[in-house]
C-alpha cells in the first residue's frame, strides 16, 4: 500500500488545478508534474546553473535555445512517423472506432 | 495616459502575444509585456507578424495607444474601444472594409490574424469587416504551425454559433488562395473576414456531455501554382487511411494559380509566389458544434508527394479525435476566452487530456486569471474511462462596450 502511496497518481485533475495556477511553475514543469514525469528531471537543471559562463561568450542552454524556438504553434509539430505506426495497427483503429458512427452499438449500452 | 498612474498588467516573454493583446483589449485593461525575444541572438524582439497585429489592433479599435522600446523586447499597449469598420476610423479605404496590408517577411498564416480577430469582433461596435491583402497573406497551413483558412471557416467559425453569435452573418470570402512563399514568407493571397453578429453579451455554453460519434468527414484540398492532379492524390491518400472508419467522406478540391505579388517597388515588376498544396479535414461528430480537424501543407522547400501530405494529414485527424473532448487543441483558446467574457454564468467544456495538458491552455488559464477572469474549476469526467477533463468557467460579463446601452 505504500508503494502505491508514495508515486502520486498522474492525471488527477485536482493536482491540475494547483499546478495550473501555479505560479512559480513554468507551464511546461506543471505540465511534467501533472503526468507524473517529474521525478528524475529535476536534478539534471540544477547541472546547467553550475557551469560557470566565462567571459562575454556565454553559452546559451538548450532551454532558452527551446523558447527561441517556440512560437504560438496553433497546431503543435506531430510526429508522423509515429503517427504513421500507431494508426496503421489494427488495435488502436479499433479503439478509435467507438467514437465513430459506424461502431456497433450493440457491443456497449451507451450510444 | 500614463502619467495617471494606470495599472499595467505585467507579461513576459512573446509566448500568446496576439491573445494577451486580445484579452487586454477585451478587458479594457493596459498591459506591458517586456522580455520579447530578448535572448534572441538573431532576432530579438517583435516579430513581423506581430508588428502587423499591432497595426491591425490600431485599425479597428478607437483610441489605442503603444510604444514600443527602440529594441522592441517592450511594449506597452493601451487598449482602446473596439470599433470594428466605421467610417472616418481605420486604415485605408475601399468601400467598407478596412484593408489591412501584411508584409511579405511574415512568415505566419493569415489565420495568425484571423483567430484573435475574430474574437474581438463580437465585441465592436459595429460590424468588423477586415481586408487582408498585400505581399504577406498566407492562406493555407504554414510550417509554423497555423491551420489554414478552411480549417478556420469550418472548424471555429461555426463555434461561435454556440454563443448565441450566429455564424451565417460571419462570411469568411477567400478571394486568392496562396501558400507560403519561398523560405515559408510571404504569400500572395487576399482574405476578406465580413464579421457582421455583434452582440451584448454572449451566452456561455454547456460541452460537458460526451462528444459524440463522428459522422462525417469534410474538407478542402487546395493547390496553388502546382498540378491540380496534386489535390486528387491527396484526397486519395487520406481516403485510404478514413474510409474504414468513416464512409460519408467528402474534400474538395480547390485549385489556383499562384497569386502574382509585386516586386519591389517596380509597379510592373511581378513575380508568382506561393507555390504549394495541402489539405485540410474536418471531422463532424453526431453531438452539436463538436468539430475535429486537421491540416497539412507541403513545405516551402518542397520534397513531399502529395500522398504523403494526404495521410499525414488523415493521421493527424485520427489523433485530434483520439485526444476526445469537444473541443480540440486549435479551437479552444477561443472557446474558453469566450466562455470567459460572456455572461456570468458557469458553462462546462469538456476537454480531452491532451488537449489541457498543453502549455497553452495552462498559459491562458493564467493569462485569464491576471485580466481578472474567475480562476477554472476543474474535475474529471466521471461517467465514463475517457480520461477527459471538465473545465467549468464562469464568465466576467465583460460584453460589448459599444452596445452596453442599446
Amino acid at each position: 500500500a505504500k508503494a502505491l502511496h508514495g508515486k502520486r497518481r498522474p492525471f488527477r485533475a485536482a493536482d491540475l488545478a494547483r499546478f495550473m495556477y501555479d505560479d512559480s511553475l513554468a507551464p511546461r514543469d506543471a505540465l511534467k508534474k501533472w503526468r507524473g514525469e517529474d521525478d528524475e528531471e529535476e536534478e539534471q537543471e540544477e547541472n546547467i546553473e553550475d557551469e560557470d559562463d566565462d567571459g562575454f561568450f556565454r553559452k546559451v542552454n538548450e532551454d532558452t535555445v527551446d523558447d527561441i524556438e517556440s512560437e504560438d504553434r496553433p497546431i503543435p509539430r506531430f510526429d508522423y512517423e509515429d503517427l504513421a505506426a500507431k494508426w496503421s495497427q489494427e488495435d488502436s483503429i479499433e479503439t478509435l472506432r467507438t467514437r465513430f458512427a459506424t461502431a456497433n452499438l450493440l457491443d456497449e449500452q451507451e450510444g | 495616459m500614463s502619467g495617471q498612474g494606470t495599472e499595467f498588467l505585467r507579461f513576459t516573454g512573446h509566448r500568446s502575444f496576439a491573445h494577451r493583446l486580445v484579452l487586454s483589449t477585451l478587458t479594457g485593461r493596459p498591459v506591458h509585456i517586456s522580455k520579447i525575444r530578448s535572448s534572441s541572438p538573431t532576432h530579438p524582439g517583435l516579430a513581423p507578424h506581430e508588428v502587423s497585429f499591432l497595426r491591425l489592433l490600431e485599425a479597428v479599435t478607437n483610441g489605442s495607444s503603444m510604444e514600443i522600446s527602440y529594441s522592441g523586447t517592450t511594449i506597452t499597449y493601451h487598449p482602446g474601444l473596439i470599433t470594428g469598420t466605421v467610417a472616418g476610423a481605420g486604415a485605408t479605404w475601399t468601400g467598407d472594409v478596412i484593408e489591412h496590408v501584411i508584409p511579405a517577411n511574415c512568415n505566419r498564416g493569415i489565420t495568425y490574424f484571423l483567430l484573435p480577430l475574430a474574437l474581438l469582433a463580437p465585441f465592436s461596435k459595429s460590424h468588423m469587416n477586415v481586408r487582408f491583402s498585400g505581399p504577406g497573406v498566407i492562406t493555407s497551413a504554414t510550417a509554423t504551425g497555423d491551420p489554414s483558412v478552411d480549417t478556420f471557416r469550418t472548424a471555429v467559425l461555426p463555434l461561435y454559433n454556440l454563443f448565441g453569435i450566429p455564424a451565417v452573418r460571419i462570411e469568411l470570402r477567400v478571394l486568392s488562395r496562396s501558400c507560403a512563399g519561398p523560405g515559408g514568407r510571404g504569400g500572395g493571397g487576399v482574405v476578406e473576414l465580413r464579421f457582421a453578429s455583434q452582440v451584448r453579451l454572449p451566452k456561455t455554453l454547456h460541452l460537458n456531455r460526451r462528444p459524440g460519434r463522428v459522422r462525417r468527414i469534410r474538407g478542402v484540398a487546395y493547390c496553388t501554382g502546382v498540378s491540380a492532379s496534386n489535390n486528387a492524390r491527396m484526397i486519395h491518400a487520406a481516403r485510404e487511411v478514413l474510409n474504414p472508419l468513416v464512409p460519408d467522406i467528402h474534400v474538395a478540391a480547390q485549385y489556383d494559380q499562384a497569386p502574382l505579388v509585386q516586386v519591389g517597388t517596380d509597379k510592373n515588376q511581378k513575380k508568382r509566389t506561393g507555390i504549394g498544396f495541402g489539405l485540410s479535414l474536418v471531422a463532424e461528430s453526431s453531438a452539436t458544434g463538436v468539430l475535429y480537424s486537421a491540416d497539412e501543407v507541403s513545405p516551402p522547400q518542397g520534397g513531399v508527394v502529395p500522398e504523403d501530405i494526404g495521410k499525414r494529414c488523415a493521421y493527424q485527424l485520427l489523433e485530434v479525435i483520439s485526444q476526445g473532448g469537444c473541443v480540440t487543441g486549435l479551437s479552444a483558446p477561443t472557446v474558453l476566452t469566450l466562455m470567459a467574457m460572456g455572461s456570468e454564468d458557469v458553462g462546462r467544456l469538456r476537454l480531452g487530456r491532451d488537449v489541457v495538458g498543453r502549455e497553452e491552455t495552462i498559459g491562458l488559464a493564467r493569462d485569464l486569471k491576471t485580466f481578472k477572469a474567475s480562476t477554472w474549476g476543474i474535475r474529471d469526467a466521471d461517467e465514463d474511462d475517457s480520461g477527459d477533463v471538465i473545465i467549468s468557467v464562469k464568465g466576467t460579463g465583460v460584453g460589448n462596450v459599444g452596445r452596453k446601452t442599446a
